[in-house]
Formats: C-alpha cells, sequence, structure tokens
C-alpha cells in the first residue's frame, strides 16, 4: 500500500476540497476520500492526502488466510520464464513440477553447469535412475585460455542422507584451497609439480574435514564421497585422486596423440586389473564399484595420489564420475566420443552437457559429471 | 470483516509405481478450521428455506409435530438471515413471508421469527405431492434476493412424489442444481429412500430417516444449527492432472461417500472443479484416481494437484506423485488409507445393491451383496454399519460373509441401513 501510495502521488492531481470539508474527485467531480489513490467513480488516478489504513487493504487482499506456502500467479511465471520444463517446455509451477505435464522440475541440485572461463566448464547431472544428485562438481579458471584452472569432482558413494550435500562442500571447499594456493617464485619445475602436489594433498585434507562437518554427527551411515582433482598452471597438469572419480589426458586426434588415463582407481576392479584380471571383466564384474579409499567419518586414508605431466599438444582434460567412465573407460574410448562430438575451437560446457547427455542417453545408471579444461 | 477460515490439505498415497505401471491413487484430507458463521463473515448473507410436506397423507400427528420442527428450525436462523417457509403438497406454497411478489425471503429478526412461527401454525394437512414444485419455489426464492452468497434449505416429506413422473422431478432437480444445497429428511416409512437421495446428491446435501414424529424438531434444529455453523459459503475441489492423464474418479470419501467425477466443471484444460458446498469446522477426505502414461524407472512426476478454492482463490493444495521404482518392496506397498475408503465404498454399494435386491425379491443376490457388506463392515471396522445390517441379516460368519436373510424386517430398520450406506468410518483418530 505504500509503494502504492508514493507511485501514484507523482502524476495524479488531489482531490479537489468542497465548502463542506469533503473532497471531490478532479476528473468527474464525485465525491471521494483523503486516502484513496483512485477515484471508486471514474477510475481516475488521485494523489492521496492522508494515508489508508494500513490493515485492511492486506485483508482485502488475502480475505482467507493461505495456511500453505503459495507463489502468487506472477511469481510462477517469472520463474517459467528463467526455466521451462525440460520435459515438455511448460512453466514451472512454485511446487518445482511442471504445469502442463506434471514432470520434476530438476532443481539446482540435480542437474548444474558451471563455467568460470571461455576454456573451463563443468556438468554434473543425477542421471537418469538416481532420485537423487551425490555427485558434484567445482571448478575455476583465470580467464586467459590455458592460463591456470582447478577442476574438482566429488562423488558422494555413500547412500546416506547427507551424501549430496557432503560431495558439494567437499568439491567446493578443495576448490578453494587450489584456487588460493599460489607458488612462491618461479622455481623449477621438480619444485613447482612439488608445491602443487602438496596443495593437492592439503586440499583433499580439507575436503575431507568438509565431508565430516556436513554429516550429521548421530548418522549410522556416515556420509562420504571419491575426489578427483586436477591443477593446470601452462603446460603444467598436476592432479591427484581417492576412490574412482577418474582424471583423463584426451589430446586432439595426430601424430603424437596417445590419450592417458592421468589417476589411478582406489577400487577392487583396480585392484583386480593390477593382479592381470583384463579391464572389462574386471570393471564389471563383482563389488567392481567398491571403492578402498574414501573422504570421510570412516575414512582410514584420504591421502590423494598424485601426478604431473607436461602438456605438448593441443586437447581436452577430462575430470568425471564413474557416471560417465561407466559407458567409456578407456582413454581411446573416450577420445573417439570427444573428437566426434568436438572440434579444436568447441565450448567446453557445450561438450560437458554433450557427454552428459550422452551417459545418460545410454541409460544414466548413476549421477553423471563431467569437468573440462581445454589447454 | 475478514474471514479467519484456514484450510490444509494432506495426501496419503503410495507414490512408487512398479515399471510399467500407470495408475495412481491418493486420500486427500481437507481440513478447515475458524470457518465463522454463515452470513456473517462479510463474503455475502446466507439464505435458509424450511420445506414441509403438508400433503393429506402426513395426519394430524405427523403435521403437529412437523410444525413443531419448523418452528424449532426458525429458531435456530441467526438474527439478519434471509429465510423463508414453503408448505408443500401437489404444488408449493410459500408460507411465510406473506409477500406476493418482489423478494420472496426476508432477514431474520424477532418480528420476523414471530410472524414466521404464526404462519407454520396455520399449517393444514391436504393434497399431494409434488417434491419438484417445492423445489422450484424455492429456487425462484432464493433468486429474488441477489445478495445471497450462501443458500441452504431443509426438505422434509412423508411419503412418495405421486402426483409427479420421474422425469418432472429430475427436471427439477436440474433447474435447481448449483442453486442451493439441501438436506433431506423422511418422517415415517412411506417414503423412497432412493427418490429423495436424488435430490440431496444433486444437491449437495445428506438423506437420512427419522423414524418417529417426535424426533423431528430435534433433527431440525440439528442441521439448522449445523447450517447456520458453515462460515465458508461455497468451495471447490480442484484436480489438475498432467496433459494425456486421465482422471478415472474422484469421490468424496468421509464423512459419506460421494462419486463426484461426473459433476466435474472444466476450470481449464488440465483442471476439473467439483463443488463442496459451503464449509464449517469440518475434515473431508477425498480418493483421486490417475491413469499416466508410464515413465522409465527413476523418473518422478506429478500425478495431481488437489486444491481448494474458495472465491476463485486457492486455500489448499495437496501433491499427488508418481515415481516409477524397481524396488519390489516400495512398490508393493498397499497405502492403508487408500485401500481402507476402497473397501467402505464397496460396502455402500454392496448394502444398496443388497437392499434393492431384496426390494425385488431376488433373494439370492440380495443374500449375496449384503453377506459381502457384512464381510466388508468388519474387515473395516465399521461398527455402525455391522449393527445396521444385523437388524436386516442373520450373520453366520462375518470373515468369510456368510448371512441369512431375516425372516420379518421392521422397515425402519431397513430404511436406516439404506440412508446410512454411505456414512463411513475414519482409519486415523
Amino acid at each position: 500500500m505504500t509503494d502504492h501510495l508514493t507511485q501514484s502521488t507523482a502524476a495524479a492531481p488531489a482531490a479537489l476540497p468542497q465548502p463542506d470539508g469533503s473532497l471531490r474527485c478532479p476528473h468527474c467531480g464525485a465525491e471521494v476520500a483523503a486516502q484513496e489513490a483512485f477515484c471508486e467513480a471514474c477510475g481516475g488516478a488521485l494523489a492521496p492526502t492522508a494515508a489508508g489504513p494500513v490493515e485492511q487493504p492486506d485483508e482485502l487482499a488475502a480475505p482467507i488466510e493461505i495456511t500453505r506456502s503459495i507463489q502468487t500467479e506472477a511469481d510462477e511465471d517469472t520463474v517459467a520464464v528463467a526455466r521451462p520444463c525440460p520435459n515438455c517446455g511448460g512453466a514451472i509451477g512454485a511446487d518445482g513440477y511442471c504445469e502442463t505435464c506434471g514432470t520434476k522440475a530438476p532443481t539446482e541440485r540435480d542437474h548444474y553447469t558451471e563455467q568460470p572461463a571461455s576454456w573451463v566448464a563443468a556438468c554434473c547431472d543425477r542421471g537418469v535412475r538416481h532420485h537423487r544428485n551425490e555427485d558434484a562438481t567445482a571448478v575455476a579458471a583465470e580467464p586467459a585460455p590455458g592460463s591456470r584452472a582447478v577442476l574438482v569432482v566429488c562423488d558422494g558413494v555413500s547412500t546416506s542422507l547427507d551424501s549430496d550435500v557432503a560431495s558439494l562442500a567437499a568439491a567446493r571447499t578443495a576448490r578453494d584451497v587450489l584456487v588460493a594456493h599460489r607458488p612462491a617464485g618461479l622455481g623449477t619445475p621438480a619444485s613447482r609439480v612439488a608445491a602443487v602436489a602438496g596443495a593437492i594433498v592439503k586440499a583433499a585434507a580439507a575436503a575431507n574435514s568438509a565431508v565430516i562437518d556436513n554429516t550429521a554427527p548421530g548418522s549410522e551411515n556416515a556420509a562420504s564421497c571419491t575426489f578427483a582433482a586436477v591443477v593446470v598452471e601452462a603446460d603444467l597438469v598436476v592432479f591427484g585422486n581417492v576412490g574412482d572419480s577418474r582424471i583423463y589426458w584426451i589430446p586432439d586426434h595426430g601424430p603424437s596423440s596417445e590419450p592417458a588415463e592421468l589417476s589411478v582407481d582406489d577400487s577392487v576392479a583396480q585392484a583386480r586389473i593390477a593382479m592381470g584380471t583384463p579391464r572389462d571383466e574386471a570393471e564389471n564384474g563383482p563389488q567392481a564399484h567398491a571403492i578402498t579409499k574414501w573422504l570421510g567419518r570412516d575414512s582410514p586414508d584420504f591421502t590423494p595420489r598424485t601426478g604431473s605431466i607436461l602438456v605438448k599438444s593441443p586437447g581436452w582434460l577430462l575430470v568425471c564420475s564413474d557416471g560417465l567412465w561407466n559407458y567409456a573407460s578407456e582413454a581411446t574410448a573416450l577420445q573417439s566420443l570427444i573428437a566426434e562430438r568436438s572440434t579444436p575451437n568447441s565450448d567446453p560446457l557445450t561438450l560437458a552437457v554433450a557427454l552428459v547427455d550422452w551417459a545418460n542417453g545410454k541409460g544414466g545408471k548413476d549421477n553423471v559429471s563431467v569437468a573440462l579444461a581445454r589447454v | 470483516m475478514l474471514i479467519m477460515a484456514e484450510f490444509t490439505a494432506e495426501v496419503y498415497q503410495n507414490e512408487f509405481l512398479p515399471e510399467g505401471g500407470t495408475d495412481v491413487n491418493a486420500i486427500v484430507t481437507v481440513t478447515c478450521s475458524g470457518a465463522g458463521s454463515a452470513g456473517q463473515t462479510g463474503s455475502g448473507d446466507a439464505g435458509e428455506i424450511i420445506i414441509v410436506d403438508t400433503s393429506g397423507s402426513m395426519g394430524r400427528t405427523k403435521l403437529e409435530a412437523a410444525k413443531i420442527a419448523a418452528a424449532a428450525a426458525v429458531d435456530q436462523i441467526l438474527d439478519g438471515t434471509w429465510f423463508a417457509v414453503v408448505a408443500g403438497t401437489h404444488q408449493a406454497y410459500l408460507a411465510f413471508p406473506l409477500v406476493r411478489s418482489g423478494r420472496g425471503m426476508v432477514q431474520m429478526d424477532s418480528n420476523a421469527r414471530y410472524a414466521a412461527h404464526q404462519a407454520i401454525s396455520q399449517f393444514r394437512s391436504d393434497g399431494g405431492t409434488a417434491m419438484g414444485t417445492w423445489l422450484t419455489l424455492a429456487g425462484r426464492l432464493f433468486d429474488s434476493v441477489p445478495m445471497l452468497a450462501q443458500r441452504h434449505a431443509i426438505l422434509l416429506t412423508d411419503g412418495e412424489n405421486h402426483n409427479e413422473t420421474p422425469d418432472q422431478l429430475t427436471n427439477a432437480i436440474r433447474g435447481v442444481t448449483g442453486k442451493f444445497q439441501c438436506d433431506c429428511r423422511g418422517v415415517g416409512v412411506d417414503w423412497q429412500v432412493a427418490e429423495v437421495r436424488r435430490i440431496a446428491q444433486a444437491l449437495l446435501g445428506s438423506v437420512d430417516i427419522i423414524p418417529e414424529p417426535d424426533q423431528m424438531s430435534q433433527v431440525f434444529a440439528e442441521l439448522m444449527q449445523q447450517s447456520m455453523s458453515r462460515g465458508v459459503a461455497d468451495a471447490e475441489l480442484r484436480v489438475w492432472t498432467p496433459q494425456g492423464a486421465e482422471v478415472l474418479f474422484v469421490r468424496q470419501v468421509s464423512p459419506t461417500v460421494e462419486d463426484l467425477t461426473s459433476r466435474r466443471v472444466e476450470v481449464n484444460p488440465l483442471t476439473g472443479g467439483y463443488p463442496t458446498g459451503s464449509w464449517g469446522d469440518e475434515s473431508r477426505d477425498y480418493h483421486v484416481s490417475v491413469r499416466l502414461a508410464a515413465k522409465g524407472i527413476g523418473q518422478e512426476q506429478l500425478a495431481a494437484r488437489v486444491q481448494l478454492a474458495v472465491n476463485d482463490q486457492m486455500v489448499a493444495q495437496a501433491l499427488v506423485k508418481a515415481k516409477w521404482s524397481d524396488d519390489e518392496g516400495l512398490t508393493t506397498r498397499i497405502n492403508p488409507e487408500v485401500a481402507h475408503y476402497t473397501g467402505q465404498t464397496e460396502l455402500a454399494e454392496a448394502i444398496q445393491e443388497g437392499l434393492a435386491a431384496k426390494a425385488s425379491g431376488d433373494e439370492e443376490t440380495a443374500t449375496k451383496k449384503l453377506g459381502r457388506a457384512v464381510q466388508l463392515a468388519a474387515e473395516t471396522g465399521n461398527e455402525e454399519a455391522t449393527t445396521r445390517l444385523r437388524k436386516v441379516v442373520d450373520i453366520e460368519d462375518s470373515e468369510t460373509g456368510t448371512v441369512r436373510l431375516k425372516r420379518a424386517v421392521d422397515k425402519v430398520d431397513e430404511m436406516a441401513l439404506d440412508t446410512a450406506s454411505t456414512k463411513t468410518t475414519r482409519i486415523r483418530g
């Protein structure tokens, strides 16, 4: 009501005082009250000369008390314009479901993308068959392509209530630690690698604390998650991981372009591969997805295995959860997949979304996370 | 004035569907509190019409009791409420107010109450029965007072609708449907439950038997009190379903079973409105059944938004959901509320069909249906129904529904079983 008054005062004429003390509308001459912003007879705008009763307009606007939180039509429209239904394009209601087809609108947590710079992006998605997204990505980059970037993926592996919250807290905490890390001086290449690797170890420890902080103290099934992080500093790439989220180097197809899986899983499948079981068999065998290291309250060891490479040709650094690599485990398979869906000039966000869509098209059995840097 | 009424809506369902599953069932409980009194909440005036059968069959005893009952009802009408009294035979007479044109109702005050008592005392028992004409007159009387937001009538009859064809009654009912609500009572055993139920159902009211004339005045006073305590003049149940979905049915299941499916009025292409009449402080349960196109495992969607709207404004909403899962532990779970009311609905049908079969001399069907009713009443813990059934059948085994029709049944008991057949019990305390 107060807004209403101030808006109308500027342009509207005041009511005309009469000898008997009453007021008349300047447009039609009908009697009006001092607090009215519009003439009841002709609807003409008036400049009120007295404030109206404060409570009454609220009562009139909502004659029945609403006990549920319900947004007004206007609010729903605003939401709808911002975010149409991914299934049918309809408007999303205030209750989070499409107003046309009823599809549950993805929440921010169910599906989100990040693009801190033109050359770095991530996409994190609930997938098809899970009711919740327990994956998390967190990326950061300086604007100049190929300068400095941080990519982190955490995959919540527990079914406890807090895994989705914990994994996101872990990924963001680790990212912030790595963004804040600045090598002192130039140093030798070896000392640079050691400094960044040390930062990744610290980042994993901070992420571990974040998971514990986001676990309900009494919960029997403690939240836990994987950890995979990459720091790009020009041609130097330093990485580290805990669990089975992976880091790949995928160079563009060319003469000296051997793609590589940089990380080594902490998983039953990896242990069997190390003992000579073929990869295909190990990754699809019993307990294949059981991991042997993780972050969380009940983690006996959360120190990441770190490594580094010097990048000599253009390509993509990929950090992903098993929601992607379940459908393309070999680095060469990923290289072909990316080659089919990108060019050297491709936008990393478009490619990240395309890879997530591809995994969902293959069944989307798990949450899917893809973080990419073009170097 | 401010209406303080608050509405809440709660949903009870198993939202999990197996692969390929399409049908979603939910019970939605709508509760109103702070309703206030009829005509006193600033949303418009309330109107009451008392319609009394004064046909020749009423005789001296019933007519004198009816006069006391009508006067008792008049005494319960709050000052300021518009009202009228109609005397019905093979024609309808406006007994009060004594006007021949203009507004056919007056506002209650002490003078009007006194004059109405005088008019009621002049009732004479004479002529036949044509309830359609009574309803039509009541509709015209309500129409003569444009400021009414809430319109309610009480109708008393003692006999069959001899002076009208069923079609004439149907047309009269159709002419007033949506104009006012009407609670109907039959005194004695010479009236037809099915005939009067038809009026009550169309006019969103109740039907019941008053076995003895001296019980009338208490029943009338209570009916009027109840109507006066309904401060929310009119509300609409709204059911939104997704594009391509099919509403299998919408039923009120508590306090009584009423199938609302065919009363759907389109609000918009995806939303149907179902009239629910006026509300006091009370809870009503609705069973909504929706058929969807099956989605893949892991998908979730809304099956229905069930809302209550007052003056076109949504005041409560419950969400009915569907989640497809491959977890049999989730998808095979039976929701107790849905199961309970499904049984209660079948109970009402079994009683009505059993009594109809009995009336037409088909003892085999009557025994089968009433036996099933005994079984359902026992299963769903409806002790009132079991007590009423016991007066019509001898129960050998309620678990298997084995019964024998009683040889001598009091007509009152049989009619009471019929009128009460739609009353349900609640699963929750």
